[in-house]
């Protein structure tokens, strides 16, 4: 057992509203630069939609994350041979046309113009070429179904697709933020042939060296959520950073700090990084949840708290790792799964999926419907979230329906229903976690491990480290 | 003067490729990239850039042959002048199509979409400009060469020495004195190349990812 730790993430669907807080935030510390403007390190989709870049889930087209060939884990982009072929020309690498063209607007006009019968416009104009354009798409333009084109499109309902239909009476949506997954297995840090990309041994944050990168582009279409973007200034590839300036001062991310839905939880866990591979490389993909469960150690047993100060994990670490919300959360209550967990990536930021209102077909006197009474299909939040598999989706929802009906109960004064899973004191721990969901609850981060000063991380503002000194780009 | 376009030139030209390399990647690496466009316009990338970089791996390998293996070498090997010749044209003709092909492919793709345009420096103008000079100068003197209209010159015997006897450290510059003018174009050309090359994006060329082959999967870095 080789214990590594590990900030990893938990977003409460349940509670997102799609207001883009987090995207905006993280826009503005991050990617508001030349090259970068495209990109949205954290983007928040409505499912079932096309999301951002267009069709990314598509690993037909992208041939994203890995694959089990011959019972060994490769990347699905192709073995190392004809990678090196494809650094003339890469067939899988999406184009900006798959995400979008950054335009602005020429607000010039609204004050510079004469006076004329008409009121003046602005109009748009691209941040690449500088000239005029039409505007055809933006990152978002699938929000709320955005009258149902984009959701017939949706990746996941092509394969369920028999017996959802996207009727009206039973349309269905949801929200799913997404950045990137820090996973245990990053395809991205396998596909660059620069060896550019690494995860760090400390918090398991996945960083591209802004030094090391060659603008290889290998590690774009490798990551099947595509959240390695390139810059077409700079040339190089950049990423969610997880913020980890913030993280090294004790402090969450900036999508977390901002969500308005308290919706993000951040904490450490302790995994076993000798059983990764095995973990991931098992040949039925809807294991592969149960075996990401079972390298999580609990952080209170003794045998695994030695094993991480065998690997000079520190105090504050492992004391962080103990009072864990996202442990508590995965592993204790088992409320949170993986986005796509059959790319093999093993990620690290994981989703309670949504409750939702009564289907039509069923709608009666209940005031709490089973989960498969729900007007989400079961079907499509298993694609999502567990590779298919509707029984963990199922008892997924029921541990939240669980939650829900044992509070309603202690509110109208009735006696606790029965058969439950947990003791009565958990679901109430669980309600104030996932209910109330205080800051101070949500996230427990241990700080330290930079020595610098906010007022010298101020210092750097708005270059965000990817300033490109010199004159060669 | 022959002194200095083919005694002291040259060794400018290898200072400018050796120092300036190395000072650049030592101090600027952020900067080192392959400078790939394949984001900006990819369908037109599909031929071009295969083409142009096969091209170029061909007639480096011409070249290689053509420059660092003697004469006396082939020579003994039992390969006459005439054999030679045939086997370096069977090679290099295809090279030099291709070469030139992707080259004029991926100039029309630069110049012809605005994105593009945005995304080229004025270095990048510069670089087109002189490999342009040295496919180009390349190209036709090998076809003069090839169709006997340069006379009985052979370059075996002439530039070969010469740029053997640079990397000895002893140059032979009479070696170069009947040479054609055309082939000197071209040496002047891969001079101006080797200046210009720490400057450019040529130096992606140097990041040929070898150690990718020996390394595992996935890397841990501590901070």
């Amino acid at each position: 057992m080789k214990i590594k730790a590990q900030i990893a993430m938990v977003m409460n669907l349940d509670k997102c509203i799609g207001c883009h807080t987090c995207s905006i935030t993280c826009k503005n510390v991050w990617t508001n630069r030349a090259g970068a403007e495209y990109m949205y390190f954290n983007n928040v989709e409505t499912k079932p939609g096309v999301g951002y870049p267009r069709d990314w889930e598509n690993q037909e087209k992208w041939k994203g994350g890995w694959q089990l060939d011959g019972g060994e884990l490769s990347l699905k982009t192709g073995s190392k041979l004809e990678r090196i072929l494809k650094l003339f020309y890469h067939p899988e690498q999406p184009e900006m046309k798959d995400y979008y063209e950054p335009w602005t607007y020429d607000y010039e006009t609204l004050i510079n113009s004469k006076r004329k019968n008409h009121q003046p416009v602005a109009r748009p104009r691209s941040l690449i070429t500088q000239q005029r354009m039409e505007i055809k798409a933006g990152p978002n333009w699938d929000d709320d179904l955005a009258g149902g084109e984009s959701a017939r499109k949706d990746y996941n309902l092509k394969k369920v697709a028999a017996d959802i239909t996207l009727e009206f009476q039973d349309i269905f949506m949801k929200y799913l933020p997404r950045n990137c997954n820090h996973c245990l297995n990053p395809a991205c840090v396998a596909a660059c042939p620069s060896g550019a990309i690494y995860k760090r041994d400390e918090d398991g944050v996945v960083l591209v060296s802004q030094d090391a990168c060659r603008g290889w582009r290998h590690c774009i279409p490798a990551c099947p959520y595509k959240k390695i973007y390139y810059n077409w200034k700079t040339n190089k590839a950049e990423k969610c950073t997880f913020c980890y300036p913030r993280l090294e001062n004790g402090l969450p991310t900036v999508c977390t700090d901002t969500c308005v839905g308290r919706i993000r939880y951040l904490g450490v866990i302790l995994y076993d990084a000798d059983a990764v591979f095995d973990a991931a490389k098992t040949s039925d993909e809807k294991n592969i949840y149960f075996n990401l469960l079972d390298i999580i150690k609990n952080p209170h047993s003794p045998e695994v708290q030695a094993a991480a100060r065998a690997e000079e994990i520190s105090e504050a670490w492992i004391k962080a790792a103990e009072v864990s919300p996202v442990y508590q959360i995965i592993k204790d209550w088992k409320l949170a799964l993986p986005l796509h967990p059959e790319y093999r990536t093993l990620p690290m930021v994981w989703y309670i999926p949504p409750l939702s209102p009564i289907m039509k077909a069923v709608e009666d006197k209940v005031y709490l419907p089973k989960s498969d009474a729900m007007r989400i299909p079961l079907k499509y939040l298993a694609e999502l979230f567990a590779a298919g598999n509707i029984e963990v989706i199922t008892k997924t929802l029921q541990r939240l329906l669980d939650m829900r009906t044992v509070m309603r109960k202690k509110e109208i004064s009735e006696p606790a229903p029965q058969n439950l899973e947990f003791e009565i004191g958990e679901y109430e721990k669980m309600y104030r976690l996932l209910g109330i969901a205080k800051y101070s609850e949500r996230i427990k981060l241990p700080a330290g491990l930079q020595g610098k000063t906010h007022e010298q991380l101020r210092e750097l503002q708005g270059s965000a480290g990817y300033v490109c000194p010199g004159g060669f780009c | 003067m022959s002194e200095f376009f083919w005694g002291a030139l040259p060794y400018v030209a290898f200072t400018f490729l050796i120092v300036g390399t190395a000072v650049r990647y030592s101090r600027d690496e952020r900067n080192w990239t392959t400078k790939s466009s394949e984001f900006l316009a990819k369908k037109s990338l599909k031929y071009a850039g295969p083409m142009f970089h096969l091209g170029l791996f061909m007639a480096a390998g011409g070249h290689f042959i053509g420059i660092l293996i003697p004469k006396f070498l082939t020579d003994g090997a039992g390969i006459d002048e005439h054999l030679y010749h045939i086997i370096a044209l069977a090679g290099g003709i295809p090279a030099g199509l291709l070469f030139f092909g992707g080259f004029f492919l991926l100039m029309q793709r630069r110049f012809s979409y605005s994105k593009m345009k945005v995304n080229t420096s004025k270095m990048d103008a510069v670089l087109y400009l002189i490999l342009f000079w040295a496919i180009a100068t390349g190209c036709l003197a090998t076809a003069l060469n090839a169709t006997g209209i340069l006379g009985d010159f052979n370059y075996r015997e002439t530039i070969s020495p010469w740029f053997r006897s640079l990397l000895m450290l002893q140059p032979d510059v009479s070696l170069m004195e009947n040479v054609p003018l055309i082939f000197k174009c071209h040496m002047l050309a891969w001079m101006a190349t080797a200046v210009i090359f720490p400057f450019t994006r040529l130096v992606h060329c140097l990041s040929f990812p070898f150690e990718y082959f020996c390394r595992s999967n996935i890397i841990y870095r501590k901070k």
